[in-house]
């Protein structure tokens, strides 16, 4: 891959993917409450497969080998939706754990007037 | 004598709540905790002023929320079967004695209030929409009980420690089911009438039309994650 080959977009992702993992990797160095290992090795793979798809695009070619569906482009769009997927789920999953916290914070104020 | 504890879950009652805690109080039961969640009107103050003892959610988070608030409260207090009934007079006040004789003979842990499903007078939509809630909540529980979203239920104190909900919304009453079953807990469903007055049934559709998918997407996700 010669530099004079790379185009803007391939730069600016390989950047912003640094960048995620650069604030994983501090999250996860300066323990920082919430962050666990596996949520930077979630961070690495999805960023890092982004930077890799970017700086080689023939990666793509082994991507939709592997996956059985003929088409580079098709493998990395249908890998993207199954990603977004996984987030979705996993903001579900937070907004979830958040209502429940609200209502217990709720329920406990109420029951203050009771137990004092 | 067991102390019997009624739970009313309520938002924006004003116009109803009293005439409740009112019905309430003739049939011989004072133990009374309204549990106002969140409402914007005077729900709170009409429930004390008639009688109860009233609890509220600062913020609104749903009728099984304020159910769970009441219940906890109820065993706090010291309840030995707590029944909990809806806030928008739907439910007669005299049928609470059909629902406590079961528990008080020791015949269940936990009484269904069923209604009974009489074309004429059951609005149409809402036979509609009892058939499909209880297909899905035995789908959800395993079990097939006759009207899955009563809100007019008793329940042993022994039941109350299992019923570890965690619903918030009108999902509430299939997660009961759910525990039920989870449990092993005895059950006895108890036939009710249900009083249709045009306040409940405006808010009954309400309920219906826009928290029904809501309701199922719900329990889809519990069973999901």
């Amino acid at each position: 891959m010669l530099v004079s080959n790379v185009h803007f977009y391939q730069i600016a992702i390989l950047v912003i993917s640094c960048l995620m993992i650069f604030f994983g990797l501090e999250k996860t160095i300066k323990q920082k409450p919430g962050q666990t290992f596996l949520k930077l090795a979630i961070r690495i793979i999805v960023w890092g497969g982004m930077a890799a798809v970017a700086l080689f695009p023939s990666f793509t070619n082994y991507l939709a080998h592997f996956i059985g569906i003929e088409g580079n482009v098709n493998a990395v769009i249908l890998t993207g939706f199954l990603l977004v997927f996984l987030i979705i789920f996993k903001i579900l999953s937070v907004v979830e754990r958040i209502e429940q916290d609200i209502t217990r914070l709720t329920r406990k104020e109420a029951l203050k007037k009771l137990k004092q | 004598m067991k102390a019997v504890y009624i739970v009313i879950p309520a938002y924006n009652e004003e116009t109803a709540i009293g005439q409740v805690v009112e019905d309430v109080l003739k049939e011989g039961f004072s133990s009374i905790i309204v549990v106002d969640d969140g409402s914007r009107d005077n729900t709170a103050a009409v429930a004390t002023k008639s009688g109860a003892l009233a609890l509220r959610h600062k913020i609104n988070r749903g009728k099984g929320a304020a159910t769970r608030t009441g219940i906890e409260a109820a065993l706090f207090l010291g309840a030995d079967i707590v029944v909990t009934l809806d806030a928008d007079g739907q439910h007669n006040a005299k049928e609470i004695l059909d629902l406590v004789q079961p528990i008080i003979h020791n015949e269940c842990d936990v009484a269904l209030g069923t209604r009974q499903i009489i074309t004429g007078t059951m609005p149409r939509y809402k036979v509609a929409h009892n058939k499909i809630a209880n297909t899905i909540t035995m789908l959800y529980s395993g079990i097939r009980v006759q009207d899955s979203q009563s809100g007019f239920r008793a329940y042993s104190r022994h039941a109350c420690n299992y019923l570890d909900t965690t619903s918030d919304a009108y999902e509430y009453e299939s997660e009961i089911i759910r525990l039920i079953a989870a449990h092993k807990l005895s059950y006895k469903e108890v036939s009710i009438s249900t009083v249709y007055t045009d306040y409940s049934t405006s808010k009954l559709q309400k309920q219906d039309i826009s928290n029904g998918i809501r309701t199922v997407y719900k329990m889809l996700w519990k069973a999901l994650s």
